[in-house]
């Protein structure tokens, strides 16, 4: 059969941000993928420079719309790291409750997605319904609904009433009978199941070679969360377990969000009886000392890394940001082969991709000849996946 | 694992009679908490015009201009379009001149009309050197 | 006076302007229930509960912008909606709701009509996929290939299942078939099992949850309809709208004995039975998500086509019983 290939984007409906998948198809499997990036490159590490530490928290809470608490923390780690600040353990459980939080919104949201994308409409707008309660609590404690701004530099902005706590182990209770319910029929359903299982494998050896992060990784039966390798914040005071799927495939990936939800759940009501008295915040300097940190934070799409280099003025010389889907993009490729045309929605949806947070490359235009240049996919795993091997410590 | 055919059903028909999730947004409305991050406002009386809002603003949202140096006079203006309504300023703020209120339907047909200017004059007559830092 | 009623029958009702407003409330409908169902409030603002929701969509999209491809065949590509439309109105026709004698054959009711309905049905189908082919459109091409692969899986048991009250009404037309099975309504309970292959079947032709696999959105665009915008796509929403009218008021005349009374009351049973066909129609897009292909062709053949011939062997035997009790 003849070879061709389709464009999947950077319009497509299947995609709500812009990316570029190059599908080589034969009739309807898929022989080879290419994925292109830069529709959504927006300049915000080169932006981050030319603000004070304070100003951009917020800056970094815009990189994603979902995981805006994940980028905040990981970011105002590596200024208190520098700083040498000790937060106040009521400020670390709190940041923690935020983000327990924040990883069930994403995963709830993530299963409408799947079911939509695999034309599953009920149970996407039945989880998206549930959603609202998680959404409504961080409103509560937060003030906002997207982007809770609880993190600041030593601690966290708003304290936590007896009444806020009330109601979130409420919430709770009824999202977990809720999440129970979506176990059992995502897992049963046949149509769903049918659609999902088998699809998009990744053996273990691949993930691992391929540095997949997050429940992507999980799904392929390697138990690496940054919460237990590399704890952060209150996490090593925290019973909770890595959960993991031996499937490989989407229903695997399924599985594990469902199962890190009930988890979540857990970490909350944990977080909520164990809420330690004190301070939630410590002042922090204006002024931060030279140097440079790493840090490391377990986004709901898996592992963030935020660089953050001092030069001892207010302003960072520099930050870096990797995503985590950038460091699925890889994988994704592998799963991508040998599937059906069918499948390319779900298996793409299956990283939970977030683009333009991971939007880090930009389009090389020669000046002189207004030739353009696209990085090619090598490129930009030599460029960047060679660079997170050196940082994970 | 085992499958079960229209195992759905069940939960979708006990819903054909209940009340529907959606709130029929512009004709019912849902109450926000009392400390939502509406947009910021200023209480002109309190204000020692220190700067530290303007300084710590993301967005550069605020913008102080002295009307009149003698008189103490001055404008401040909150750029509404471009606030990210984040409540820094009201933090930053040592009088806690600004605070948020909790409206969030601001929309409308030109940025212009989401200026908001407050001319006042400075109140306490403290050092304004020494406020900042 | 015959003319007067036959010209009534064609353009007013059961004809044009009848289908063109039930089927907008069936879609509307099938929205609102489908919508209660996922405990969603479903159209709510045009006319009473939204009633004219799917009027009023109609006639958005035939002020919009019409664009038709530059490498498309521009006279196959434009008159493929209307055509579609014709046959699908033409199918309607036959339904046996009124200007019928179950005695006299005329025009709208002959021998063989069932056969007749079934083929405009399958038409259709061809419809979609010239339209996928001729839009030149890699998504459109690929629906159109899925269109004609679908049809392999579902047209069998679908004319097996219709076929077989027929068997058991010994005839092939459907004013007759109503009336037998309106003289002894528990010969139905057996055409149970086909009931549900056609609903099924119906679902798949209509090209809906989970078969709506040639224009899945989320997969390839839109689909055949990739390319269509403006009075073409309107007149296609329109076809599948009255298409899953006549679809379900043929299930209903073959399985639930017709639509017998007077022109009022056959009016009453027509809707309230074509209504319980869709709910089940909705139903079944509520609780499925979206099968592959090869799945959907696998099942139809492992599962659907196997009843059907279940179906028919009870038919026979009941045939056979019924026909000794008989004499
Ligand atoms: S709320 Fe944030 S963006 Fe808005 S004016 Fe205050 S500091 Fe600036
Ligand atoms: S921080 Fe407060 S006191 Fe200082 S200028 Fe702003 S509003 Fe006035």
């Amino acid at each position: 059969m003849k070879k061709i290939t389709i464009p999947i984007g950077p319009q497509h409906p299947a995609l709500k941000e812009p990316i570029s998948l190059r599908m080589t198809i034969e009739g309807e499997v898929i022989k080879d993928a290419d994925i292109r990036l830069g529709y959504n490159h927006r300049g915000i590490e080169k932006l981050a420079e030319s603000k004070t530490y304070i100003q951009n928290i917020y800056l970094m809470e815009r990189i994603c719309g979902i995981c805006s608490h994940s980028h905040t923390t990981c970011y105002v780690q590596a200024v208190e790291a520098l700083c040498g600040l000790e937060v106040p353990k009521r400020g670390l459980y709190i940041r923690t409750l935020v983000s327990e939080l924040e990883r069930i919104h994403s995963h709830l949201l993530w299963l409408g997605v799947a079911a939509h994308e695999a034309g599953f409409d009920s149970l996407f707008m039945y989880t998206w319904r549930d959603r609202e309660v998680v959404m409504d609590l961080l409103e509560i404690i937060s003030g906002n609904r997207v982007h809770y701004a609880i993190n600041t530099i030593g601690g966290v902005r708003r304290d936590i009433s007896e009444q806020q706590k009330e109601k979130i182990l409420e919430g709770i209770e009824f999202l977990r009978k809720r999440t129970e319910y979506y176990t059992n029929l995502g897992t049963t359903e046949p149509t769903f199941v049918a659609r999902i299982s088998g699809v998009g494998k990744l053996p273990k050896e691949k993930a691992i070679e391929l540095c997949a992060v997050g429940p992507t990784l999980r799904a392929s039966d390697v138990a690496s969360d940054i919460r237990k390798d590399d704890p952060y914040a209150v996490y090593d005071e925290i019973p909770f377990d890595v959960c993991t799927a031996d499937t490989c495939d989407v229903l695997g990936r399924v599985v594990v969000r469902v199962k890190e939800l009930i988890e979540s759940y857990k970490i909350v009501e944990f977080v909520i009886k164990n809420l330690p008295a004190g301070e939630i915040k410590i002042k922090a300097p204006r002024k931060v000392p030279e140097g440079e940190t790493v840090s490391r934070y377990e986004a709901p799409r898996g592992e963030n890394i935020h660089y953050v280099k001092s030069n001892g003025t207010d302003k960072p010389e520099r930050l870096k940001v990797r995503a985590p889907t950038l460091a699925n993009y890889p994988a994704t490729i592998e799963m991508l082969k040998n599937g059906f045309v069918a499948d390319i929605p779900l298996i793409f949806a299956a990283i939970d991709p977030c683009i333009c947070c991971a939007e880090r490359v930009v389009e090389l235009i020669d000046v002189k000849s207004g030739r353009s240049d696209i990085m090619t996919f090598s490129e930009i795993k030599r460029k960047y996946f060679c660079e997170k091997k050196r940082e994970t410590l | 694992m085992k499958l079960k055919p229209a195992a759905f059903i069940p939960e979708l028909l006990r819903h054909i009679f209940k009340k529907p999730a959606t709130v029929r947004y512009p004709f019912e409305k849902l109450k926000v908490p009392d400390d939502f991050r509406g947009t910021p406002v200023l209480k002109p009386e309190l204000c020692i015009v220190c700067r530290s809002c303007v300084r710590d603003c993301p967005a550069f949202a605020i913008e102080i201009t002295t009307l009149s140096e003698e008189e103490k006079k001055y404008k401040m203006t909150i750029h509404n379009d471009r606030c990210i309504h984040c409540a820094q300023c009201v933090e930053s703020c040592p009088t806690k001149a600004l605070f948020m209120d909790t409206e969030f339907e601001i929309a409308t047909d030109s940025r212009l009309k989401l200026k908001a200017e407050y001319i006042y004059s400075r109140q306490k007559k403290t050092d304004q050197k020494s406020q900042q830092t | 006076m015959s003319i007067l009623k036959s010209l009534i029958y064609l353009l007013i009702y059961p004809g044009l302007l009848f289908l063109f407003v039930y089927s907008t409330f069936c879609e509307w409908f099938d929205r609102k229930l489908y919508a209660r169902l996922q405990n969603r409030v479903g159209p709510a603002y045009t006319g009473r509960a939204g009633i004219l929701q799917p009027v009023a969509d109609f006639f958005k999209l035939l002020f919009k912008e019409d664009i038709i491809p530059e490498r498309a065949d521009r006279v196959i590509f434009s008159s493929l909606p209307v055509v579609g439309l014709a046959i699908v109105l033409t199918a309607g026709l036959y339904l046996p709701l009124w200007n019928i004698d179950v005695s006299i054959p005329s025009y709208n009711s002959f021998q063989g009509d069932i056969i007749v309905v079934l083929y405009l049905l399958s038409l259709p189908t061809l419809i979609f996929f010239l339209a996928g082919w001729h839009s030149t459109n890699f998504f459109s091409t690929l629906g159109g290939v899925r269109v004609l692969t679908m049809l392999f899986g579902y047209e069998v048991p679908l004319f097996l299942a219709i076929l077989s009250p027929a068997i058991v009404a010994d005839s092939w037309r459907l004013a007759e078939i109503a009336d037998f099975y309106q003289k002894c309504p528990f010969l139905l309970l057996f055409q149970l099992t086909g009931f549900f292959v056609a609903v099924i079947a119906l679902q798949a032709k209509l090209e809906r949850t989970p078969f709506d696999i040639p224009h899945a959105e989320t997969e390839i665009v839109g689909g055949t309809f990739t390319e269509y915008s403006g009075k073409k796509l309107a007149f296609f929403r329109l076809m599948t709208d009255i298409e899953m009218v006549v679809g379900s008021g043929l299930i209903a005349t073959v399985f639930m004995a017709g639509f017998p009374g007077n022109a009022f009351v056959s009016f009453v049973n027509f809707i309230i039975k074509t209504l319980i066909v869709i709910s089940i129609l909705s139903l079944i897009r509520a609780a499925c998500s979206r099968i592959r292909i090869d799945q959907m062709v696998n099942f139809s053949w492992k599962w659907l086509t196997p009843l059907a011939v279940m179906q028919l062997f009870i038919s026979i035997l009941v045939k056979g019983v019924f026909w000794r009790i008989l004499q």
